[in-house]
C-alpha cells in the first residue's frame, strides 16, 4: 500500500524503535529492578551489568524483610492470594450470572432485557464513587463490609456488563434454526442452551472471561474502600506496602513484577481477543 | 415414547406454556437485581447530595435541597477541580490519540513484525493503573529513578516529577498516555485494517500524494473509530482516579484535586458526605451525557462490525 | 379424524399478516406439499406446525390431540430446514445421531440407525465430517438425515432443494419420493417449484394472501385450478391469460367464437390458456376464422407471427404473436420446433374450446352451471 523508499525505511524504523523503549522500557527496567539489591539500585548512574539476586522475592514471599531497624512484616503474599480469589470469583460469578442473561436478551428481544443491558453499560461509565461511598454504609450495615463476598458482588460492577456485551454479540450471531432444530430433534431449551448455545459461543466466551479476569485484578478503587488490609488485593496493597517499608525499592520493584504477571501473561497468551475484548465487541480483531 | 412419560404435565399444547413467558426474566434476573444493586446506592447518592451531612457532625444532619450544589458553584477550589479534570482529560486525550494515530500507521501492514510489535505495546495496557503509578513513582525517584537520571543528563538537574506543583499534571499525563495510548493503537489499527482496499489501490494507480491520501482517504474513513476510541478515553479520563491516587493523592497542595480525588479526600478527610456525593453528582452529569453520545457511536461501530464478520 | 389439522390459524408479525384463518387437514401417511410464492407465509406455517412460532389466534392438532401450544421437543416431528440448520461443531454423524439420542436411544442402536439413514442418502462416507467440510449437496442430506433418522410421525421438509445447484436438484427430484417412501412418514413438503410440487405431492396445498387457496392433487390442480392467481403460480412457462366474454352459449375470444358446452353466466370473462395446450403447424389452409370438429371439442385455427423460439429442457416455448398485437406462449417438443420457420414467419394456433378455463373479472372460477 505504501511506497517504502530507504529514507522511509530508516525514519519509520527509528520512530517505531523510540515507540517501543518508551512503552517497552518501563517494564524492562523494574523487572530488572527486582533482581538488584538497595546498593546496586542506588547506585550512579544506574547500570544494567549487575549480579542478580532473588532476595527481593524471597522477601516478599516469605513475609519477612530484615532491615536494619528490625523485622518487617510483609502481606504481601496475602494481597497477592486476595487478587487471585477475588477476581477469579468475580469472573466466575459474572459468568453464571451474565451467560445466562445474555442468551435471554440475544434470544428474546424484550423490552425488560434491553433496559437492564443499556442500565448495567451505562453505569460501566459511571463514576465508580458515586455508587461506592453510599455502598459503603450501606455495607458497614450488612456486615459486608471488608468481606470477599461484599467485594466479589461488587466487582460484578466491571466483570457483568464486560461479559453481557461481548457474550450477547456472540449469541446473536448464531442462526436460531440451529437451536431450533435442536429443539424438534427432542432436546429442551436447557439442554439446547448448553449443548449448542454455549459451545458455539465459546470463542467470546473465552475472550469475555479473560478481559473481565485482567479487570477485576487490575481494579484498585473498590477495594481501597470497601476492604482494609487484609482483604486487599495487590493493587492497593502494593501501594500500602510502599507507605510501610519506604525505601524498599527492591522489594516494591519485585511486588511490581508479581502483581502484573498474571495480567500480562494472560494478555500475550489470549492477544487475539483482546481487540474485540477492549471495544466491547464494536471493533472485530 | 420415553419424553412423552416424563414431562406429563407440559403434554397439554392447548394452553400457553407460562414457562415461555417467565423464561426470559428469569434468566435476566440475576442481572436486574444487580442492576437494582447499583440503581440503590445511586438513589441514595442523590439523597445524600441534597442534605447537609458530615459524618463528624451528626447533630446537623438536614435536608437542604440544592445548597451543596450553589456552594459548589460559587466555591473557587471546585472550578479549580473542574479546570485540572478538563486540562487532564484534554492533554491525555489528544495526545494519546495523536501518538495512537501515528503507531497505528506505522503497524499497518500485517507483517510479523509489526504484528508481534502491535501485541508488545498493549501490554503497558494490562498492568493496573495503580500499579502503573508506582512504577513511574520508582522511576522518577530522586535518588535513583532513570527518568530523574536522564533529566539530568539534559539539564534539568532538579526535575522533580509528580513532586513539584509545575510538573506534577505533567508527570501524571505521561503515565495516562504510557498505560492508556494502546488503547487508542489498538482500535485506530484494527479500524485501520479493517478499511476497504479500493480507494487506495485507485490512489496508488493515479500516484495521488501520500498526504493527500492520508487526510482525504484515511482520516475520512476512519473517523467513526476516531470517535468512539476518543469518547471513551474522555469518558475514563474525565474520572481517573487510580493514577493520579497512586501517584500523589491530588497534591502536591491541590495542583491535581480531579473530581474523584477530590470526591474521595472531601468523604474520608473531610467526612462531608453531602459535598462529596454533590461533587459526584456534577461528574455524573458530565458522564452521563458523554456516556450517551459514546454509547451510540459504538452501537453503530458494533453493527458495523457485526455485519461485515 | 385426520392426522394433523390446522383450524383457522392465524399469525402476523407487527403489521404484517402473514396467515389469516388458514385451515388444512392432512392424513396419515400422505405427503402434502404447500406450495405458494415467496414470501405467502409457507415457511411461518411450518414453523407453527414445528412449535417454533406458535400462532396469534386457532388450533392445530395431531390426531385427537392439541398442540398449539406444545414445546417443539415434545411433538415427535422431524424438520429439514432450507439453509441446513446442521450443527457446526457436530460430525454428521452426530448431528444425524441427534434425534436419536434424545430419544433416548442407545450407543449401538444409534450407530446401527445413523449407518442405515446415511446409506439411504449415500452420505455413508462422510460421517465423521464436520458440517463445514460436507459440500452443499452432502449438507442437505444430512439435513434430511437428521430429520428422517428417529422416524418422526410428521416430517417437515422447509424448501430442502433450494439452496442445491440445479443438477442436485434434478437428482433429489427424482431421489425424495422414494427415500420418503421408505419411511412410509407423513410429510409436509414447503416449495416454490411447481415441479417439485408436481413430483412430490400426494395432494397440493396452494397458499397465498394468508389462506389456502385450494388443495387437491397436483394434476387437478393444474388443470382444474379453482382461482386465476393458482392457475398462473401453476406450470411454467405460466399460462396465458386473455379477456373474453361469454354470450349465447359461447365465449368470444381474440376475435374467435368458441361454442360452450355448459351453461356459463354471460358477461365479460378472464381466460386462461396453458401453453402446451396450442399447437402450432405451419400450413395455414386453417387460417382464419374456421372451426374444425375433432371429436369432442371445436379446434380453432388463428393466423399468428411466430416471433421466437427458446429451448427449456426437453421443451421449447415460442412466442406467438397475435394480429391485434396480443403475446401468447406455446410449447412444443423441441423436435418439432426444430421444424419451424425462424424468424417472424406466418404460422397457425390451433386451440379447442376444451382446453380454455374461464374465470370472472376478479380471478374466481367460472364453472358451467349445472343444468
Amino acid at each position: 500500500m505504501q511506497r517504502q523508499t530507504t529514507l522511509g525505511r530508516i525514519v519509520r524504523g527509528t520512530l517505531l524503535t523510540l515507540v517501543g523503549m518508551f512503552f517497552l522500557f518501563p517494564i524492562l527496567w523494574v523487572f530488572l529492578m527486582s533482581f538488584q539489591t538497595n546498593q546496586e539500585i542506588l547506585r550512579i548512574p544506574p547500570s544494567i551489568f549487575f549480579e542478580p539476586t532473588l532476595q527481593n522475592y524471597h522477601a516478599l514471599i516469605s513475609g519477612r524483610l530484615e532491615t536494619q531497624t528490625g523485622t518487617l512484616e510483609i502481606r504481601f503474599m496475602n494481597n497477592l492470594m486476595n487478587s487471585v480469589i477475588l477476581a477469579t470469583s468475580s469472573v466466575a460469578l459474572s459468568l453464571l450470572l451474565g451467560i445466562p442473561a445474555a442468551y435471554a436478551f440475544a434470544r428474546f428481544k424484550f423490552r425488560l432485557g434491553e433496559d437492564i443491558a443499556f442500565t448495567l453499560l451505562s453505569f460501566r461509565f459511571a463514576p465508580p464513587l458515586l455508587v461506592l461511598l453510599p455502598l459503603a454504609i450501606y455495607f458497614q450495615q450488612l456486615g459486608l463490609i471488608n468481606t470477599y463476598s461484599g467485594l466479589i458482588w461488587v466487582y460484578q460492577l466491571i466483570t457483568l456488563p464486560l461479559i453481557l456485551w461481548i457474550v450477547r454479540g456472540y449469541f446473536e450471531d448464531i442462526s436460531e434454526d440451529i437451536e431450533h432444530a435442536y429443539r424438534i430433534d427432542g432436546n429442551g431449551w436447557f439442554k439446547t442452551f448448553t449443548h449448542i448455545a454455549i459451545p458455539l459461543a465459546k470463542p467470546g466466551i473465552a475472550a469475555a472471561t479473560l478481559l473481565s479476569f485482567i479487570f477485576a485484578w487490575n481494579n484498585f478503587v473498590f477495594a481501597l474502600i470497601l476492604a482494609s488490609a487484609d482483604k486487599q488485593p495487590v493493587t492497593v496493597g502494593a501501594l500500602a506496602f510502599v507507605t510501610a517499608s519506604g525505601i524498599q525499592y527492591g522489594q516494591i520493584a519485585a511486588s511490581v513484577v508479581l502483581s502484573v504477571t498474571p495480567t500480562l501473561a494472560l494478555a500475550l497468551y489470549a492477544q487475539r481477543y483482546l481487540v474485540e475484548g477492549l471495544s466491547l465487541g464494536a471493533v472485530k480483531g | 415414547m420415553a419424553t412423552e412419560a416424563m414431562t406429563g404435565a407440559v403434554m397439554d399444547g392447548s394452553k400457553r406454556p407460562l414457562m415461555r413467558q417467565v423464561l426470559p426474566y428469569l434468566l435476566s434476573l440475576p442481572a436486574l437485581l444487580v442492576c437494582i444493586g447499583i440503581l440503590i446506592p445511586f438513589g441514595t447518592a442523590i439523597y445524600y447530595s441534597l442534605q447537609r451531612y458530615n459524618l463528624a457532625f451528626p447533630m446537623t444532619r438536614g435536608f437542604i435541597w440544592f445548597d451543596n450544589y450553589t456552594m459548589l458553584f460559587t466555591d473557587p477550589s471546585f472550578w479549580h477541580t473542574v479546570r485540572v479534570s478538563l486540562l487532564y482529560t484534554l492533554y491525555t486525550v489528544g495526545f494519546e490519540l495523536l501518538l495512537g494515530l501515528g503507531i497505528a500507521l506505522l503497524l499497518q501492514r500485517r507483517t510479523l513484525f509489526n504484528n508481534i510489535m502491535s501485541i508488545l505495546l498493549l501490554l503497558p495496557l494490562m498492568i493496573a493503573p495503580a500499579i502503573a503509578s508506582l512504577m513511574w513513582r520508582l522511576m522518577t525517584n530522586p535518588n535513583f529513578g532513570v527518568l530523574s537520571y536522564l533529566a539530568g543528563m539534559v539539564g534539568f538537574t532538579d526535575f522533580r516529577w509528580a513532586s513539584a506543583p509545575s510538573s506534577a499534571l505533567f508527570t501524571v499525563v505521561l503515565i495516562d498516555i504510557w498505560v492508556y495510548t494502546p488503547f487508542m493503537m489498538v482500535l485506530l489499527l484494527a479500524g485501520l485494517r479493517a478499511l476497504p482496499r479500493q480507494p487506495f489501490e485507485a490512489a496508488e494507480l493515479d500516484g495521488v500524494p501520500q498526504t493527500f491520501v492520508f487526510f482525504r482517504i484515511t482520516l475520512p474513513m476512519l473517523t467513526p473509530y476516531i470517535i468512539t476510541a476518543s469518547l471513551f478515553r474522555m469518558l475514563e479520563s474525565i474520572q481517573q482516579f487510580d493514577i493520579i491516587y497512586a501517584m500523589t493523592q491530588g497534591g502536591p497542595g491541590n495542583t491535581l484535586m480531579v473530581f474523584q480525588v477530590t470526591a474521595y479526600l472531601e468523604r474520608y478527610q473531610y467526612t462531608n458526605v453531602g459535598r462529596s456525593a454533590a461533587i459526584l453528582m456534577v461528574l455524573w452529569a458530565i458522564t452521563f451525557i458523554l456516556s450517551n453520545i459514546f454509547i451510540k457511536q459504538w452501537l453503530r461501530l458494533r453493527e458495523k462490525a457485526r455485519g461485515i464478520a | 379424524m385426520s392426522y394433523l389439522s390446522l383450524d383457522q390459524v392465524s399469525k402476523r408479525f407487527k403489521d404484517d399478516i402473514v396467515l389469516d384463518r388458514a385451515s388444512l387437514s392432512i392424513e396419515r401417511g400422505e405427503t402434502v406439499v404447500v406450495f405458494g410464492p415467496s414470501g405467502c407465509g409457507k415457511t411461518v406455517l411450518l414453523r407453527l406446525i414445528a412449535g417454533i412460532n406458535e400462532p396469534d389466534a386457532g388450533q392445530i392438532r395431531m390426531g385427537n390431540r392439541d398442540v398449539t401450544y406444545l414445546e417443539p421437543e415434545h411433538r415427535n416431528i422431524g424438520m429439514a430446514f432450507q439453509n441446513f440448520a446442521l450443527y457446526p461443531h457436530l460430525s454428521a454423524f452426530d448431528n444425524i445421531a441427534s434425534p436419536l439420542k434424545a430419544r433416548g436411544m442407545k450407543g449401538g442402536e444409534i450407530e446401527g440407525r445413523v449407518k442405515e439413514v446415511a446409506g439411504l442418502l449415500k452420505i455413508d462416507h462422510v460421517l465423521h465430517h464436520l458440517p463445514k467440510a460436507l459440500s452443499n449437496g452432502q449438507k442437505q442430506r444430512t439435513s434430511l438425515g437428521r430429520a428422517l433418522a428417529a422416524n418422526p410421525g410428521l416430517l417437515l421438509l422447509d424448501d430442502p432443494l433450494r439452496n442445491v445447484d440445479a443438477k442436485l436438484r434434478y437428482e433429489m427430484r427424482i431421489e425424495l419420493p422414494r427415500v420418503l417412501k421408505a419411511f412410509e412418514t407423513t410429510v409436509i413438503y414447503v416449495t416454490q417449484d411447481y415441479k417439485e410440487a408436481m413430483a412430490l405431492g400426494d395432494r397440493v396445498a396452494v397458499l397465498m394472501g394468508g389462506g389456502f387457496k385450494q388443495i387437491d392433487h397436483p394434476s387437478v390442480i393444474y388443470k382444474d385450478p379453482d382461482d386465476l392467481d393458482v392457475a398462473r403460480l401453476f406450470g411454467d412457462p405460466t399460462v396465458n391469460v386473455l379477456d373474453g366474454r361469454i354470450a349465447d352459449g359461447a365465449v368470444e375470444l381474440m376475435g374467435l367464437r368458441f361454442a360452450l358446452s355448459g351453461q356459463f353466466e354471460p358477461g365479460p370473462c378472464r381466460v386462461a390458456l396453458r401453453p402446451e395446450s396450442i399447437e402450432v403447424t405451419l400450413d395455414d389452409t386453417a387460417a382464419g376464422a374456421t372451426a374444425i370438429d375433432v371429436g369432442d371439442s371445436v379446434r380453432h385455427g388463428l393466423e399468428v407471427e411466430l416471433d421466437a423460439v427458446t429451448p427449456l429442457n426437453v421443451r421449447a416455448v415460442m412466442l406467438l404473436k397475435t394480429e391485434d398485437g396480443r403475446e401468447l406462449l406455446a410449447t412444443c417438443s423441441e423436435d418439432e420446433a426444430s421444424r419451424l420457420p425462424r424468424g417472424h414467419k406466418k404460422v397457425t394456433a390451433h386451440i379447442r374450446a376444451s382446453d380454455l378455463l374461464f374465470f370472472t373479472p376478479s380471478g374466481a372460477r367460472l364453472r358451467p352451471r349445472p343444468s
